[in-house]
């Protein structure tokens, strides 16, 4: 972790202690049987870990399993392989009772604020909710909805009205309100901003800016747009088809990428300064990295061999395994 | 007859019954927002009627014994097969009995068995439809395959064997009925508990460790509720023809009780002596349907139904009057050259300005001529990129749409010009249009597996387009379409051509999307957020297709986008909307780089990709509130709410002007002083009071049906 | 494609011999035995009981259903109680008259309904909500009413068809259209508006596709985009109403027989199911089900052809 980061962040994760979250060899296959165990696996083997009080940055495109990894953390998914491990319990198969258990400590924020709340309910039924479940009073339940209501900047009142008579801004807010009104650990944001305009995007991002320093909360914050990435995250872990292509200071990984892969990514993310702009895509089209359009590798070997301008023999036959390269972890034989 | 087991579609609009068997509904997650609405029930005239029908006949038979002037088997050997009489108002029988009596006397039974159909079909449907959406792919295979196994079945000939077994006992025949009947039923609603399972709200709460079972009953039932009354009116209504069927046929309530159907089956032989006996029985079972099925069309109609992108025929016909409208209001544009001076007369071949556009809800329609675009203006030269940049709700897609005519129903230009060549586009007719539209002016859109046919081969579409477009023959066309694939960047182009367009990527469908674009060699491309949908390192190499085909055929872009990044990357000039407005012009790198209006400096300080790792600020800039609703733009300046600099001089509309050295122009009065001062926009956190500008849901129900998507 | 296929079959297969046992367990519950039936009121105990053992009516149920499974797919369904004849070749002459019904009414309602569907769609206006309201009136109208109706105008008024009646199709093909007519057209009233609204739905729904707006920024002509584009997205919906019509009027030609005393199958089951003649009811549900479940399984087949991404994979 470099120090200038968390200088600037405010927040200091510290190194020695566990972490509030440990993914190990997490493997997601989609389906059953035989086919589904030949095709390539949504999610393979990824590790990375969380400290508490950090935000994590889980970047890929379409396809990269990155939103499948936040869902097995969160029980929506089905694992096949690895483990999940949250403040030294495993809950890699926890059921609802168990995760009820776990006291709220593990939340979400999801992508589309158009159908995270429940649109037949008042905005304190769906913030109560997670209270109630856990024996917490009508009456007291309606008074912290309230209150965390204003924190996320909406008035107290609007605990009575029902989500079609906010804008999608607003409701992302409501979202991250429900998320945090049990005081969670660890908030997972699964594009939490993404399908926000601009102007509301920084508006919810400031806000997970301001609860995470408040309340000292770690976030895995997954995304497919670096730099809302970069702006929120210590740490980035960039996937590529299921696999974890590069990891490391947001900084590091943003700013000096070593893996091919994150190389065209950074590249590819547009700038609004024309000049400026003009020179990462003459960078980007020297780097070489071939369309992906219709290559679709064989298991086995770097799933980015076929795009990738480095990529040799030995790529198609071994996968590459996560080695530090500079301050970041890279899977590539060549970085 | 006995009608098919499956309930019939309600109405056109009902989500999830438009696809009976097989394919999934197409539009679950439509059907998932439809509540059950009293709104809609009360507002339909035929609702209203059938409610009063059914109500009056159910009270009505409940006190026949109280007002009925016959009982059923009284019989009246002076009126044999009498039609109506003032002692028998709606006639007799054969045997002299009242048929008034008897119709009403036969009421209650007739409703309550048809009511045991429905609990049983419209209770078990629900059941298993919420069992299979909650409990996995494996249960709901099982279940699926054994209603699918139902549906087959010649239900009507099962039942006859049914009271083979237990007689005419109405009651278990018509129980019986219903389960036969909860395939269908399951088929319908189970689309829709699906897709309110798959609701984030629904992952949410299990986040929470919410059970399933509290989540089928909190969250999916009330979701269904709908539906269900809906499934349940038209049961009803199927229950009571088939009854009426099987009575017909000799197997209704024991003789002499009087049924529905045994009246019809005993008037019919006497159709020759005495047809006036078919009408009643008739005409109160019809009424009956009806009104049952008023009352399910009416609550399953879908609140806000997309508008077709081909509108009817009837709605065609108002578009002409309209455009001729705008045709006879505009100033012919030789005569606007000549008054001008000789500065548009020399516009070169290829251009196209748009002058004060101004876009609207049709009035008559449900928008109730709400305004979307005003005042727009616009310049594009040959060869060179425009954007149009700016938050989803500015009306920026609408402005692109009405280049091409192609504006959605209800939606039309309401004034302004869209000067192509010289000739306005906004006055051509329709039919007129299709000599412009893919021959001079193309138009690429955001999701490109939606704008391709799923039904027809990219071989085909590309073909045929380029006959139409080209005059070519098949085999020249075919040879065209490999290479312009080729031309956009497509290896494999033979290939591609053989495929449909769920076979290929995103990215790949962009290209064939554009290769479509191209094939009738525009001049002009529209492209509406042709990027958005797509991975970032699939935009770049889509950008850079763009931009090397502009270069190599001279053509023009229209670029709609709500990503300054892009703006920056590919676009000439820029036009920045806000709110059905142009706020700022000018060339790229003078509007991104030297912004004037606040507006614009606002959205480059919020957006997190205009600064590196290491000078990433702490907190973003942020701008309070949100895009007004087109209904709530006020008559000044449109962005002054939200604006750290607004002052008095903003409450009065402002111009679109030329400010300091730059080219461009900008609607702000405080340009030229933020210029000079160098003023930057500052985060500013929102006051709780300011955030909450509730929109009322009326509004929000009408504008979502034409106001353009938010982009993903 | 093979695959599914077979597997289609084997869906088939497993739901015809779910209804024969369900034919076969309804048919026990029947009250009487067959002896009893056959021999009619006032046969001595004896004679019944011996009627009943030479049946098998006392063997274990696995016992008989097995044995009437056998002959049955040997083609032999048994012998009726009430006529002794074989129920076989009964429901053989039967079933022409039945098929050609249903078919008939198929048919006649597919056009009707898709033509009135469609105009309704592209038309949109005042026309719209006129057919709509014919629509909507159709598919509450009994159709047994109906019929009589018919029977009333085209028959007892102006005889343009026989009121009632079948002629075989080898006997005079004139007189067979002429006497399948009315009964078609009843059939095919609910028929076509169930169609009609399952076809206007479908087209709304294509015309809102995003596709069509391409191919309209392509000039395409508006005929093209409508009969040619639109028309074939509707289509798979379309066509798997008209399977379930199917299903219904197959069941609705019991109603129309009885009307216009036509000697299809749905006759056999009214009477036998009156008369409790036990292997004509069975025989009866298992060849309905039989031709239903063909006739279902090669529209689903041509459902999936149409469908370019059922095809593909």
């Amino acid at each position: 972790m470099s120090t200038t980061v968390t200088e600037r962040r405010g927040s200091t994760p510290p190194a020695a202690t566990t972490p509030i979250l440990e993914v190990k060899d997490l493997v997601v296959r989609y389906g059953r049987g035989r086919k589904a165990a030949a095709a390539p696996a949504a999610v393979d083997r990824v590790s990375f870990s969380i400290a508490p009080g950090e935000t994590v940055g889980l970047v890929g495109e379409s396809g990269s399993g990155k939103s499948t990894i936040g869902k097995a953390i969160l029980g929506l998914q089905k694992v096949s392989g690895g483990s999940i491990t949250y403040q030294g319990k495993d809950i890699t198969s926890a059921g609802a009772a168990q995760r009820r258990a776990l006291g709220g400590e593990l939340r979400a924020v999801f992508q589309d604020p158009n159908s995270s709340l429940n649109p037949r309910n008042t905005i304190s039924t769906s913030l109560a909710e997670p209270l109630r479940l856990r024996g917490v009073s009508a009456a007291e339940a309606r008074t912290r909805a309230g209150d965390m209501l204003e924190r996320v900047g909406l008035p107290r009142e609007a605990v009575d009205r029902y989500p079609s008579q906010f804008s999608g801004g607003q409701r992302q807010r409501i979202s991250v309100a429900r998320a945090l009104i049990c005081d969670p650990q660890l908030v997972v944001c699964d594009e939490a901003v993404s399908a926000l305009d601009l102007s509301t995007q920084a508006q919810v991002l400031n806000l997970l800016a301001d609860l995470r320093d408040e309340r000292g909360l770690s976030y895995l914050f997954i995304a497919h747009d670096i730099a809302v990435v970069q702006f929120l995250a210590q740490r980035v872990v960039v996937l590529y088809r299921g696999q974890v292509m590069e990891s490391g200071p947001a900084a590091a990984v943003t700013e000096n990428p070593k893996h091919p892969f994150t190389q065209a990514l950074v590249a590819a993310s547009p700038v609004p300064r024309p000049a400026e702009q003009a020179e990462r895509r003459e960078a980007r089209e020297s780097l070489g990295v071939r369309t992906g359009a219709a290559a679709v590798p064989g298991p086995g070997g770097c799933p980015f061999r076929l795009r990738c301008p480095l990529a040799t023999e030995l790529c198609a036959t071994e996968r590459p395994a996560l080695r530090r390269v500079g301050a970041s972890d890279v899977a590539c034989h060549y970085a | 007859m006995i009608p098919t087991v499956a309930p019939a579609p309600a109405d056109a609009d009902q989500a999830g019954t438009t696809t009976p068997a097989g394919t999934p509904a197409r539009n679950a997650g439509k059907a998932a927002i439809t509540k059950f609405s009293r709104h809609r029930l009360f507002t339909s005239p035929g609702a209203v009627a059938g409610l009063i029908w059914l109500a009056a006949i159910v009270i009505a038979s409940l006190t026949a014994p109280l007002w009925l002037p016959f009982k059923t088997e009284d019989q009246d050997f002076t009126a044999v097969l009498s039609g109506p009489t003032a002692a028998h108002w709606l006639g007799t029988d054969e045997l002299g009995r009242d048929i008034l009596s008897r119709i009403f006397a036969a009421a209650a039974g007739t409703l309550g068995t048809s009511m045991l159909t429905v609990i049983v079909g419209v209770g078990l449907g629900t059941v298993l439809a919420m069992l299979a959406a909650g409990a996995g792919t494996r249960t709901e295979a099982v279940i699926s395959r054994v209603t699918e196994i139902m549906m087959s079945l010649p239900g009507t000939v099962i039942i006859l064997a049914v009271i083979g077994a237990v007689g005419t006992n109405i009651p278990v025949v018509m129980a019986i009925l219903g389960i036969l009947m909860s395939a269908g039923i399951y088929r319908v609603i189970l689309g829709q508990a699906k897709s309110l399972q798959s609701q984030l709200y629904v992952d949410a709460a299990k986040v929470d460790g919410v059970g399933p079972l509290r989540i089928s009953l909190r969250h999916v039932l009330p979701g269904l509720a709908n539906t269900i009354v809906v499934q349940a009116a038209l049961i009803f209504a199927v229950g009571m023809l088939i009854q009426a069927g099987l009575a017909f046929i000799g197997f209704g309530p024991p003789i002499p009780q009087p049924s529905w159907g045994g009246m019809i089956q005993g008037a019919s032989q006497h159709v020759y002596d005495a047809p006036w006996m078919m009408v009643p029985t008739g005409a109160v079972l019809a009424l009956t349907v009806l009104s049952a099925n008023a009352i399910g069309n009416a609550l399953g109609k879908a609140p806000n139904a997309a508008a077709p992108h081909l509108p009817s025929a009837a709605a065609r016909r108002q578009r002409a009057k309209a455009v001729a409208a705008i045709a006879a209001a505009a100033p012919k544009p030789e005569d606007q050259a000549a008054g001008d001076g000789a500065s548009h007369s020399a516009a070169p071949e290829g251009t196209l300005s748009v002058r004060n556009l101004s876009v609207g809800v049709d009035s008559a329609g449900a928008g109730n001529g709400v305004r979307l675009v005003t005042d727009v203006s616009f310049e594009v030269q040959p060869g060179t990129v425009l954007g149009l940049v700016g938050e989803s709700g500015c009306g920026k897609t609408m402005t692109a749409l009405s280049l091409l005519g192609l504006l959605p129903s209800g939606v039309s230009v309401t004034g302004g010009q869209i000067l192509w060549n010289g000739r306005n586009l906004a006055a051509v007719a329709d039919r007129d249009m299709e000599a412009v539209r893919g021959r001079e002016i193309a138009l690429i859109s955001q999701e490109p597996m939606r704008a391709l046919d799923p039904m027809f081969t990219v071989g085909y579409q590309l073909t045929a387009t380029i006959r139409r477009l080209r005059g070519m023959n098949r085999a020249e066309a075919r040879k065209e379409a490999q290479s312009l694939l080729e031309k956009v960047g497509i290896v494999d182009a033979a290939r591609i051509l053989k495929t449909y367009p769920h076979q290929i990527s995103g990215g790949m469908a962009q290209r064939v999307a554009i290769a479509l674009a191209l094939s009738g060699q525009p001049k002009l491309l529209v492209a509406d957020e042709p990027t958005t949908a797509l991975d970032v390192t699939v935009q770049a190499e889509i950008l850079s297709l763009l931009r090397s085909l502009v270069k190599d055929t001279g053509m023009s872009v229209v670029m709609v986008t709500h990503d300054l990044g892009v703006v920056a990357d590919i676009c000439d000039q820029v036009a920045v909307m806000y709110a059905g407005q142009v706020v700022e012009n000018g060339s790229t790198r003078a509007v991104l780089d030297h912004p004037r209006h606040p507006y614009t400096l606002a959205l480059l300080a919020a957006d997190p990709h205009a600064n590196h790792a290491d000078d990433m600020p702490e907190r973003l800039a942020t701008i309070s509130g949100q895009v007004p609703q087109p209904k709530d733009w006020p008559s000044g300046c449109r962005f002054a709410a939200r604006c750290q600099f607004a002052g008095s001089a903003c409450l009065e509309p402002v111009p679109l002007l030329p400010s300091g050295t730059g080219e461009g122009l900008v609607r702000c009065v405080k340009a030229d002083q933020l210029a000079v001062e160098g003023m930057d926009w500052l985060a500013t956190d929102v006051p709780a009071s300011r955030a909450l500008q509730v929109t009322p849901r009326q509004n929000l129900r009408t504008l979502n049906t034409i106001v353009e998507k938010d982009p993903a | 494609m093979a695959l599914f296929i077979t597997k289609r079959l084997l869906m088939a297969l497993a739901t015809v011999l779910v209804v024969a046992v369900l034919a076969f367990l309804l048919v026990h519950a029947m009250p009487g035995s067959p002896g009893a039936i056959s021999l009619g009121a006032g046969a001595s105990q004896e004679a019944i009981d011996e009627v009943n053992q030479r049946l098998g009516w006392n063997d274990p149920l696995f016992t008989q259903f097995f044995s009437w499974l056998g002959s049955a797919v040997q083609g032999d369904l048994g012998i009726s109680l009430i006529d002794g004849r074989s129920v076989s070749a009964d429901l053989a002459s039967r079933l022409p008259v039945t098929a050609s019904l249903a078919a008939g009414a198929t048919v006649l309602s597919a056009v009707l309904g898709i033509a009135l569907g469609v105009t309704a769609a592209v038309r949109g206006g005042l026309l719209d909500q006129v057919i709509g309201g014919f629509v909507g009136l159709l598919v509450a109208l009994p159709a047994f009413w109906v019929g009589v109706i018919f029977v009333y105008l085209f028959a007892v008024q102006s005889s343009i068809f026989p009121a009632t009646g079948y002629v075989p199709f080898e006997v005079s093909p004139q007189d067979w259209a002429l006497s399948l007519a009315l009964p078609v057209i009843t059939l095919a009233v609910g028929g076509a508006a169930f169609i009609a609204r399952q076809t206007r739905a479908s087209m709304l729904e294509a015309l809102q596709q995003e596709h069509i707006r391409t191919l309209r920024a392509t000039a395409t002509p508006t005929w093209k985009i409508l009969y040619v584009h639109a028309l074939r997205y509707a289509s798979l919906p379309i066509v798997a109403g008209i399977a379930l019509q199917f299903i219904g009027l197959f069941g609705g030609s019991v109603i129309a027989e009885q009307l216009f005393a036509m000697p299809g199958l749905g006759q056999a089951v009214q009477t036998s199911v009156s008369t409790h003649d036990a292997p004509a009811v069975q025989g009866v549900v298992v060849i309905a089900t039989v031709v239903v479940v063909a006739v279902n399984l090669v529209l689903e087949l041509a459902t999936k052809f149409l469908d370019p991404k059922l095809r593909a994979s």
